[in-house]
């Protein structure tokens, strides 16, 4: 069942009682809010997420509360909770649904080492998996946003989750936040994607989640092996430039930007090798979106005989 | 012992206890009790712990696959640190190199550098030394000469670490982010409890390969129970009472009259009360098999009274609470044992004024944040 297939009341008794368990990817979180309006927000973003059971484990429990400053009496502001812990200073109310999600990312960054944890965005076409490792600003939430609406799966755009064992890629449909300009360029080219409420005044200025298609989340369990290595980067007026990157440049990108690289030690250092060397490697400059969709179905295109 | 009801009544103690006593236990969870416990077991530190004696008993891929995943990645970060820490000692000692200093290693690298039971899995980010007072300014100095800085302290933090503490401010290399704490005694030179470092140093072993010593056995277990019931707060300890009943337990059995010395080192060093409360909870908690008299050898025990209100108290405080449903009885035993350790590191002419300083900083920390910065 999904969540959205709930009432709104049913689920809201959920949040503010037991909990509304959703999986998302490989993990199950446990979320728990009083606040109405986050509510309001995660009925209508997280409609699309599976309800697990009290039978299943859940990996994060999550909460966010209104919380009292002795020093700001008259502001709202929320916290978020993980496991009763408070990872970050109160914030104010309105930048709870941001909080929340960032709150989610900082518990699997930290806690999570059975799988190697790349900050990448990834996402899945032909039944391999297109990464997009970059650093923040470089716009790889914007560009996986266009890829997803125009015939791509989306796995993540935070989080390239591979098992290093197997190599295999695990998605991890999460809400995806456009930051600042972003927001106005997708509502302008994807008329279609369904965004959030507009955040004012968080750490990276004004944000807006991006839904993630159902479908995406419906494939929730269908891992894929890495095919694609594409380190974007956006820029002003730019031609696209979408060129051969060298195996040991790409190794290095990819190792110096994992989570837990280091972390993982010499089952990290044998699973990047093997994953740039079963992957072709670009470097990919773009400015608009038209040209850059046109270049990586190129690059993603099968060979008639593959398919 | 006083028959006298502990706050131990709660389902979710019994399953973190259950855990630690008898790993084999967990096959039989369910996933709701597989939660619970791996929320209690990260709370308490407890996670890499349970994760290494579950692959020594090869059980690791008998329990539900989220749960070996969750324990897994505390190991895994488990190990880190531990390497981590083993690297920071091997950069001390280089630093040292040309002084003739000893430096011995505490708490969780010193079990790690013996390989006791309780070093695997077990996490720890800090490198504890314990060097003479005379040496104490050399070191520093020594360490800050090869690139290791303190954080940034307020003059008041400062102060407290120089004129009434057991240890300086901690020390960092700017390339890595393990703390170094340079002690000098085991204990606050102003605390109700007189420890006298020099023989501990003095009963210290080499061990060679690392360039460094470690406390004796009986000394190594004295400390911890210091540790825990002089210099804690005991909340979320858990962990700290695990490593004392492990240490007793691998000494004794290595040793048949481990125990008979380890009373009598504590008789001579005057450390009675700490390991009277380290073998009644070990006893009480984890079941340890601890002769039921050995208490009674102890020149100096706590009162009765003392022995009731901890006895209450202490459970509440070392086990971590439930997640979702704190008590409100464990906050104040936490609240009390809070009070009493710092009751015991300072007399309450320093006291007073220390808590109401803290006090003051956990209301208004921006206040403070701005006039430092004025």
């Amino acid at each position: 069942m999904r969540a959205g297939q709930l009432s709104r009341d049913a689920f809201r008794v959920l949040l503010t009682g037991s909990g509304l368990r959703v999986k998302t990817g490989p993990f199950n979180l446990s979320i728990r809010t009083r606040l109405p309006q986050l509510i309001d927000q995660l009925y209508r973003m997280y409609a699309h997420y599976s309800l697990m059971g009290e039978a299943e484990i859940a990996e994060f429990h999550v909460r966010v509360i209104s919380r009292c400053s002795i020093r700001r009496p008259f502001a709202r502001l929320i916290q978020f909770e993980v496991d009763g812990r408070s990872p970050f200073p109160p914030v104010p109310a309105e930048q709870a649904l941001a909080t929340l999600e960032w709150g989610i990312n900082l518990a699997i960054a930290m806690r999570i080492n059975h799988l190697l944890l790349f900050h990448s965005a990834a996402v899945e076409r032909n039944g391999h998996v297109l990464l997009l490792p970059a650093w923040p600003g470089s716009g790889k939430t914007t560009l996986c946003t266009a890829l997803i609406h125009r015939g791509y799966r989306l796995f993540s755009d935070e989080f390239g989750l591979m098992d290093p064992q197997s190599g295999a890629f695990f998605p991890l449909p999460r809400l995806m936040p456009l930051k600042n300009r972003s927001i106005e360029v997708i509502r302008d080219y994807l008329p279609e994607a369904v965004l959030g409420p507009e955040i004012p005044g968080t750490l990276k200025g004004t944000v807006a989640h991006v839904r993630p298609p159902q479908e995406s989340i419906r494939r929730t369990d269908e891992t894929a092996q890495s095919r694609w290595i594409v380190f974007p980067k956006w820029s002003t007026g730019a031609a696209l430039q979408l060129e051969p990157l060298p195996r040991s440049e790409a190794f290095l990108l990819l190792a110096s930007n994992a989570f837990n690289y280091e972390l993982l030690g010499e089952t990290a250092f044998n699973a990047v090798t093997h994953l740039v060397r079963n992957c072709e490697c670009r470097k990919l400059v773009y400015s608009d979106f038209d040209s850059v969709l046109a270049a990586l179905d190129a690059l993603t295109d099968m060979p008639a005989d593959m398919n | 012992m006083i028959e006298f009801k502990t706050g131990l009544r709660a389902e979710h103690h019994r399953l973190l206890l259950e855990a630690i006593i008898q790993p084999a236990s967990l096959i039989g969870y369910d996933n709701r009790q597989w939660e619970l416990l791996l929320r209690l077991a990260r709370r308490a530190q407890l996670s890499g712990y349970l994760a290494a004696r579950l692959e020594r008993e090869g059980l690791l891929d008998n329990i539900p696959i989220r749960a070996a995943n969750l324990l897994r990645s505390g190991l895994i970060q488990a190990r880190k640190q531990q390497q981590s820490v083993r690297w920071e000692l091997n950069r001390v000692r280089w630093a040292l190199d040309d002084s003739d200093m000893p430096v011995i290693v505490l708490k969780g690298m010193a079990y790690l550098l013996q390989d006791l039971p309780n070093a695997a899995g077990r996490m720890f980010a800090d490198l504890d030394l314990l060097v003479s007072k005379e040496n104490l300014r050399r070191v520093e100095a020594a360490l800050l000469k090869k690139g290791w800085q303190h954080h940034a302290l307020t003059d008041y933090d400062e102060r407290y670490y120089r004129e009434w503490s057991h240890e300086i401010p901690a020390l960092v290399h700017p390339e890595r982010s393990i703390e170094v704490d340079v002690h000098h005694t085991l204990s606050s030179p102003l605390g109700k409890l007189k420890i006298d470092p020099q023989s501990f140093r003095e009963a210290a072993i080499e061990v060679k390969e690392a360039g460094c010593y470690v406390l004796s056995p009986e000394d190594m277990v004295l400390h911890c129970a210091v540790n825990l019931f002089q210099n804690n707060e005991l909340a979320d300890d858990l962990r700290h009472l695990v490593d004392f009943s492990e240490l007793l337990l691998f000494f004794s059995n290595r040793q048949p009259l481990f125990r008979q010395k380890l009373i009598g080192r504590a008789n001579q060093l005057g450390l009675g009360k700490p390991l009277f409360y380290g073998l009644y909870f070990s006893r009480l908690l984890l079941r340890s098999a601890i002769p039921d008299g050995l208490e009674k050898q102890l020149d100096r025990r706590p009162g009765r009274i003392a022995q009731c209100v901890m006895h209450y108290c202490v459970p509440l405080a070392l086990l971590p609470q439930h997640p979702d449903y704190p008590a409100r009885r464990a906050k104040y035993a936490r609240m009390w044992l809070y009070w009493r350790s710092h009751w015991l590191r300072m007399p309450l002419y320093r006291l007073l004024p220390h808590l109401a300083y803290k006090f003051y900083l956990s209301v208004l920390p921006a206040r403070t944040e701005i006039s430092k910065q004025k």
